[in-house]
């Protein structure tokens, strides 16, 4: 990260403030607009084969109460984040919602995290840099890599060789907030594979599955963060590794495929540095709940309604997605992915993966 | 008027009771027994009816004379009892007519008259003078002076229990401040306890009464309420009674008291919106009842193999041949054009006939012969022609082409529901057409029948259709069949009994009120009604209450019963009116306020119906009295206001008045909910208002802090946010003057009217064309009014003195819309 681009990001900040300064001397009513950040307004773009948002704009103007305490919340982020960048510090996105706390205004002062949260993502929108740029990072990471990879880490104690494999313990290598940071030095990989909970991640390092495949196995840790959908894309972009995407079998999970191949809604402005279109989709596919006779629960409505949004939904608006979603309406069930231990603890490793795998022709 | 009108009344239950039997009770005794319907039912009570009835008459003494009244009530302890004393600025009353207006029941001006006034029994106050005399055994003491008596007299007077008659003990004449008017002075056992509803009485008379002045003055109290107008009521027109609203007993009294001859005459003598044609109206409904229509049959047809002509010739003898055969065409001819005819259709017809043969050939056509022509042409209509000439006694043998039955089959198809199957309404239609054939047996050639006998018939030929046909023949049928036939069925033109006739009989005079009932006539006038109007309600609660918003609502008039009415309704909201608990209701009926039995009153009832959440007050549970700072008062204004009781204190439920007391009190809610609503906007308003206003600053100084600049000029982006109207100041120096501009940017989505006015303290040049300048003390006002339409801009222009000072003001917009930066 160097100071230039630090200089930058200020400056795209500050013009933001002074675009609200002109308004008011114009005797316009102070306003800013950002695209509708719903799924109805994402689009797909051919030429990067990601989705991002389109034409639809939601603007914030002083016009109402409402409107105005959040441009005057915006103005006092804007110059807490250009003092932070002077200063070179960084912060984490709960930290900004505590520290509203302090500032002098109490209608400045935030109600709840996802109002700081959706604040930054409309300077990230309006101003065209990213948050990492803005030096904020999500309060835990946390996500991992277990697997035949060796990168040299930038940290602020200086550049650390590290490999993902023979350098670290059980846990994996911990990805840090801003992976860009990151510098691949070597990889015996032959693909990735992203795993979505801790109990199955854990597993295939116990049965050793990283070194018998040569595979990353990158742990998502539910819905991925953005420095996990970031390296995955750059694995895949750099390395040229296949991706895979292991989950539970259920809409939520096929979310979380869905925000690491096609982008998530709601940081769409950012597909393109953040997705992976080629990743593919393992299982748990509602085909394999009846194939391989799975334990299962059945769907709550709130899995049915997510289901049925996910088949209006355009990311999955494709053949293979809505013939397994129509598939699951109709049966009715879901499974984890530590269902397959049904069938014994290693069947994941040596018959559902090498199956899989197989079939969608990663190894 | 004519002296029967004294039992016009429909409240004289009591009255006319009191009247019949005051030689068989005393009149003690039968105060005693009613005191209760008469409001003197205990101390507290009585005192309060006491004053009620007292003011009413004082108020109403003064308005007769045109005098705006100025009334003034004492009431003060005197031993056991308590000292009543009512003074009012009224014309006086004569030496002869004050005894027996305070001394004797039943006696007053207002008793006969069909027109609104306060009292109308002549019951209250001599009621009142006699509660007096039982609980204290003193004397009223009137006080009069007549309008220009020198002097005034002062009598002291007891009503004899006995007779009923007023006794005036001591008579002399005093001096008096007043130049005319009345004072009474009442001892009686009484309390205050009922201190709340005499002070809303005197309070809510204030009220309705903006013209009068009243004052009270109690032992601890005194409270003055001065006039609001000096509009006196409308003068009131005594009407006649209206035809929908009287009775069969008044009618008959009427009868027998009437100097006309005729029916007809007796109606528009008599009665208010009826004249001829309204008479003869009535008078055909009144012939339906009383005579019975005719039956109307289709007359034969070519088809019908029946030959009027040769029918007429053969009962004509000894004519000659060629009038006998004119007379016979002209009757067959004027049957045809008939589409139905009934028998006096006939012989009116008959007659026609018969008097152009008799001027064509000279051959006179005698009764006899007449009637020997309608019966044998009247015998063929009704298909009986073969009867009389056979056997009368043989049964009637109907055969398929019997056209009575023919004609009544259609008739009952038409009028039944088609589920019923030709069979049957055949079958029905035959044994019908038999009852018609029983009636020409009992000697009612004519078919004459009253609706009520009709309906016997078919009720009859219904039930032998259920039992042999085994179909129903229901409720709903049976009324349809017999309506279309009494609708084919003629009215006759039988002259209506004279009015010596009717007398006494009491089955005719019943169908004369039927058909005065069913009779469309118009609704009676309202100028015997004298509304308090919208205008003084509002000045009347204006008055009496320091509220923020007032509105008022006066209905039309309607009718109940043949009385008109009028219904108003006024709404007081807000400012000094508590705002605990539930709304004031104040009932007024004839401007008299109703301070008891406020649950048993229609009124009450409406208040509690409406659905007052839609009009912006709250409502707990949704019905009920609303809570809130409101004073809903509703004003009835009748000729007849129904009572439920003889004290009256509550309106009776009668539907038409309850219908129009809603309406009239939504009236008068709609503008309240306006009011509110506006009111609810301009809070939001001021509350946005005053977020932004702390908000908007606040971001301009973190802007400028950001950005490293002055801090901006916010005023145009804050009066936009708004929607205000923004009055904005530039001053430009112009050598040795300055030009001020004083600009007006609208930015509301409504054209907004201001009126500006700048002070200056040096005469301006070069104004504006529409704008005006007037100098007072050494200051100049510049009067600027200007209409600014949505998102526009105006501007006043002038030069001044560059010492000059400024100071604007500007009206016409809410300040909660308005942005000033000069």
């Amino acid at each position: 990260m160097s100071a230039d681009n630090d200089q930058q990001a200020r400056e795209q900040l500050i013009d933001l403030a002074a675009q609200f300064y002109d308004q008011f001397e114009l005797g316009e009513i102070p306003h800013m607009s950002v695209p509708t950040r719903t799924k109805n307004n994402i689009e797909y773009d051919e030429e990067t084969g990601v989705w991002v948002y389109g034409d639809r704009e939601s603007t914030r103007s002083a016009n109402s109460v409402r409107g105005a305490r959040k441009l005057l919340k915006a103005v006092y982020t804007i110059e807490f984040l250009a003092d932070q960048l002077e200063e070179d510090r960084s912060s984490t996105l709960r930290e900004l919602y505590y520290l509203s706390e302090s500032w002098d205004n109490n209608e400045a002062q935030f109600s709840d995290q996802d109002e700081s949260n959706g604040l930054i993502e409309d300077l990230e929108i309006v101003s065209g840099v990213t948050r990492e740029d803005f030096h904020m990072r999500p309060e835990e990471s946390g996500a991992t890599i277990m697997g035949p990879l060796h990168l040299r880490e930038q940290t602020r104690r200086g550049e650390r060789e590290i490999h993902c494999q023979k350098d670290v313990g059980e846990g994996g290598y911990q990805i840090p907030n801003n992976p860009d940071t990151i510098e691949f030095l070597n990889s015996e990989a032959d693909f990735v594979l992203a795993v979505e909970t801790g109990g199955m991640r854990d597993r295939l390092v116990e049965n050793g599955f990283d070194e018998e495949y040569n595979a990353l196995i990158v742990h998502l840790k539910g819905q991925p963060a953005r420095a996990t959908r970031r390296i995955i894309k750059r694995l895949h972009d750099e390395l040229d590794l296949p991706v895979t995407v292991f989950a539970d079998g259920d809409p939520w999970s096929y979310r979380i495929y869905g925000s690491v191949a096609y982008g998530s809604i709601k940081s769409a402005h950012l597909s393109e540095y953040l997705a992976t279109p080629a990743a593919q989709y393992i299982g748990i596919q509602p085909a394999d709940i009846v194939e391989y006779d799975l334990p299962t629960d059945p769907l709550s409505d709130s899995d049915i309604n997510a289901l049925e949004s996910e088949l209006e939904d355009p990311r999955f608006q494709t053949d293979y997605w809505e013939e397994q979603i129509e598939l699951q309406l109709e049966i009715g069930k879901k499974s984890e992915q530590q269902s397959l231990a049904a069938r014994g603890l290693d069947f994941v490793t040596e018959t559902y993966l090498p199956e899989r795998l197989s079939e969608m022709g990663v190894i | 008027m004519t002296s029967f009108q004294s039992t016009l009344e429909d409240e004289v239950g009591i009255a006319e009771e009191l009247a019949e039997n005051q030689q068989a009770i005393s009149i003690a005794e039968f105060f005693e027994k009613n005191k209760h319907m008469l409001g003197f039912d205990s101390g507290a009570r009585g005192l309060v009816t006491a004053v009620k009835e007292a003011v009413d008459n004082a108020l109403d003494a003064a308005e007769e004379a045109g005098i705006a009244p100025d009334i003034y009530v004492e009431i003060e302890e005197a031993g056991d009892y308590y000292r009543l004393i009512v003074e009012d600025n009224g014309p006086g009353l004569t030496k002869e007519s004050l005894p027996k207006v305070f001394g004797k029941l039943l006696y007053g001006s207002r008793f006969h008259a069909r027109e609104q006034s306060r009292g109308q029994q002549g019951i209250g106050i001599s009621a009142a003078v006699l509660y007096a005399q039982l609980t204290s055994g003193k004397p009223a003491k009137i006080t009069s002076r007549t309008q220009g008596a020198s002097e005034a007299q002062y009598f002291e007077l007891i009503v004899d229990t006995d007779a009923n008659e007023p006794e005036i003990s001591v008579e002399e004449t005093s001096s008096w401040d007043r130049p005319h008017g009345t004072r009474i002075e009442l001892e009686m056992e009484a309390n205050m306890r009922a201190r709340g509803q005499l002070h809303d009485y005197i309070k809510h008379t204030a009220v309705v009464n903006p013209h009068a002045r009243l004052e009270l003055r109690e032992p601890k109290n005194h409270f003055k309420f001065e006039r609001a107008t000096d509009q006196l009521p409308a003068e009131t027109e005594e009407i006649r009674p209206h035809p929908h609203g009287v009775e069969l007993g008044t009618v008959m009294k009427m009868l027998t008291a009437t100097d006309s001859q005729t029916i007809s005459g007796f109606l528009q003598e008599e009665f208010t919106r009826v004249g001829k044609k309204t008479a003869e109206s009535i008078i055909d409904e009144f012939r339906d009842r009383y005579y019975g229509r005719e039956m109307r049959w289709r007359p034969p047809t070519a088809r019908d193999d029946v030959d009027i002509g040769a029918a007429v010739s053969a009962a004509t003898a000894n004519k000659g041949a060629d009038a006998t055969a004119a007379f016979a065409e002209a009757i067959a001819d004027a049957v045809a054009d008939h589409d139905r005819i009934a028998h006096h259709e006939l012989v009116a017809a008959v007659d026609v006939a018969a008097e152009d043969v008799e001027a064509d050939h000279g051959t006179t056509f005698g009764d006899t012969v007449r009637e020997n022509a309608v019966e044998a042409v009247w015998l063929n209509v009704i298909d009986a022609a073969d009867d009389a000439e056979t056997d009368a006694d043989a049964t009637v043998e109907h055969t398929a082409e019997s056209r009575l039955v023919a004609d009544l089959q259609a008739l009952a198809d038409d009028a039944t529901s088609t589920r019923k199957d030709d069979e049957v309404i055949y079958a029905f239609a035959e044994r019908l057409a038999a009852t018609f054939e029983d009636e020409h047996e009992a000697e009612n050639v004519r078919h004459r029948l009253t609706r009520t006998r009709l309906r016997e018939f078919v009720d009859r030929a219904a039930a032998l259709t259920e039992e042999y046909d085994d179909v129903t023949f229901g409720e709903t049928a049976r009324e349809n069949v017999t309506d279309a036939v009494w609708d084919v069925m003629a009215t006759v033109p039988d002259d209506p009994p004279l009015v010596r006739e009717l007398d006494n009989d009491r089955d005719a005079t019943s169908n004369l009120v039927d058909g005065m009932r069913a009779a469309d006539i118009m609704a009676p006038p309202t100028r015997c009604l004298a509304p308090i109007t919208e205008e003084l309600i509002t000045a009347g609660l204006q008055k009496e209450f320091d509220a923020d918003f007032y509105a008022s609502a006066t209905r039309d008039a309607e009718v109940h019963s043949g009385d008109p009415f009028i219904v108003e309704a006024g709404i007081a909201y807000g400012g000094e009116i508590a705002a605990e608990g539930s709304a004031d209701v104040m009932r007024f009926a004839n401007r008299v306020p109703l301070v008891y039995q406020r649950g048993a009153c229609a009124t009450t009832d409406v208040v509690k119906s409406i659905g007052w959440r839609n009009y912006g007050l709250d409502q707990p549970g949704g019905s009920g009295v609303p809570n809130g700072p409101a004073v809903i008062m509703v004003h009835v204004a009748s000729t007849n206001v129904p009572f439920t009781s003889e004290s009256k204190d509550a309106v009776a439920n009668v539907p038409e008045i309850e219908d129009e007391i809603e309406l009239a009190i939504r009236e008068a809610a709609r503008e309240l909910k306006s009011y509110l609503n506006k009111r609810r906007s301009m809070q939001q308003r001021r509350k946005k208002q005053n977020v932004l206003g702390k908000i908007l600053p606040e971001m301009a100084e973190k802007v400028a802090e950001v950005t490293g600049r002055e801090e901006p000029d916010i005023d145009d982006a804050v009066a936009r946010i708004m929607n205000n109207v923004l009055v904005e100041r530039s001053v430009k120096e112009n050598g040795d003057g300055q030009a001020v501009s004083v600009t007006v940017e609208n930015n509301s989505n409504t054209t907004e009217s201001l009126e500006i006015t700048d002070i200056l303290t040096a005469e301006p040049t070069n104004l504006s064309e529409d704008a005006t300048v007037v100098e007072m003390d050494g200051e100049w006002f510049v009067k600027w009014d200007i209409n600014v339409s949505s998102d526009d801009e105006a501007a006043l222009e002038y030069v001044v003195a560059n010492d000059a000072t400024f100071d604007l003001d500007i009206k016409g917009v809410e300040s909660e819309k308005l942005t000033v930066s000069a």
